[in-house]
């Protein structure tokens, strides 16, 4: 089994698209009252699987995804202590993101100062 | 030389608006300051600092408004030349409005980058509770210091101040 058979879901304002067997692509902005109520169970549905196949890697592409609200960065932190917590297997979280995009620089790098090990980031543009 | 009525003083709202406390006019009003900020300061830092403050301090006020005609939403944009200022004046409910002003007092106590790691290591160590990412955040990317007064009827004014 691999991400290629989970199916993303169909939001507004965000595009979610599974690119290869290991990569998530968010598109858009993210600024619903609830956020998790759309991606929580998809981005859990990922985790799951990369646990259970032994995946080395997931990686999450963010660089078109140009406005989030807090809500919605909670979900990247809830994500990776997922893969904290995991005691069967842990996989690398890796975020590939822009650089013009302020957000990304700000939470990502707070992130990865919480998360070593376990979570990276990269620019892709 | 520029008139003295194209350069108002610090006092002199850039923006006003007053608006119904609904999730769906957030993304606009957002959308709005970012442009106005780009176009009259010409940075799109500021612009991007805008968009920050601006959705974190309507997602709270929003979220937590009560339910009577006169909970109308006011936001205010000022500057006078050499820091911007932003103000949301809400009618909260009096349970948040208590939550929001103890949450708002003494966050000045931590610089803005330790205190954003800290709601993140908050978020990641309690999943089930409120981690204050939105206020962290808005001292932090919004590069702003927030501060809270309560008003006349049970409105309260959050104000968001920074440099240009």
């Amino acid at each position: 089994m691999s991400i290629t058979n989970l199916t993303a879901p169909k939001l507004d304002g965000i595009n979610v698209d599974i690119v290869g067997s290991d990569t998530v692509k968010l598109k858009g902005t993210i600024t619903k009252k609830e956020p998790a109520q759309d991606l929580d169970a998809f981005f859990k549905s990922v985790h799951r699987d990369a646990v259970s196949t032994r995946s080395d890697q997931i990686s999450v592409d963010v660089s078109e995804l140009t406005f989030v609200n807090s809500s919605a960065i909670r979900l990247f932190v809830d994500w990776a202590t997922w893969v904290k917590n995991e005691s069967t297997h842990r996989y690398k979280l890796r975020f590939l993101t822009s650089r013009h995009i302020t957000w990304q620089k700000t939470s990502f790098t707070a992130l990865k100062s919480l998360m070593e090990g376990i979570l990276s980031f990269e620019t892709v543009d | 030389m520029e008139s003295k009525t194209n350069r108002p003083g610090p006092h002199h709202p850039l923006v006003f608006m007053r608006f119904r406390p609904a999730w769906a006019y957030i993304d606009g009003i957002r959308e709005f300051g970012r442009f106005f900020c780009e176009t009259t300061f010409g940075t799109p830092e500021v612009a991007e600092r805008a968009r920050v403050i601006i959705q974190e301090t309507l997602e709270n006020a929003v979220k937590y408004s009560s339910d009577t005609a006169e909970s109308e939403l006011e936001l205010l944009i000022k500057s006078d030349g050499n820091t911007i200022e932003f103000q949301v004046s809400s009618l909260p409910d009096a349970a948040h409005a208590q939550a929001l002003m103890a949450e708002l007092s003494g966050i000045h106590s931590q610089d803005p980058e330790k205190a954003y790691l800290a709601a993140f290591q908050r978020a990641s160590d309690e999943p089930w509770a409120s981690a204050r990412l939105g206020i962290a955040r808005m001292r932090y990317e919004g590069g702003v210091e927030l501060s809270v007064k309560e008003e006349e009827s049970g409105r309260i004014r959050v104000t968001a101040t920074g440099k240009l």
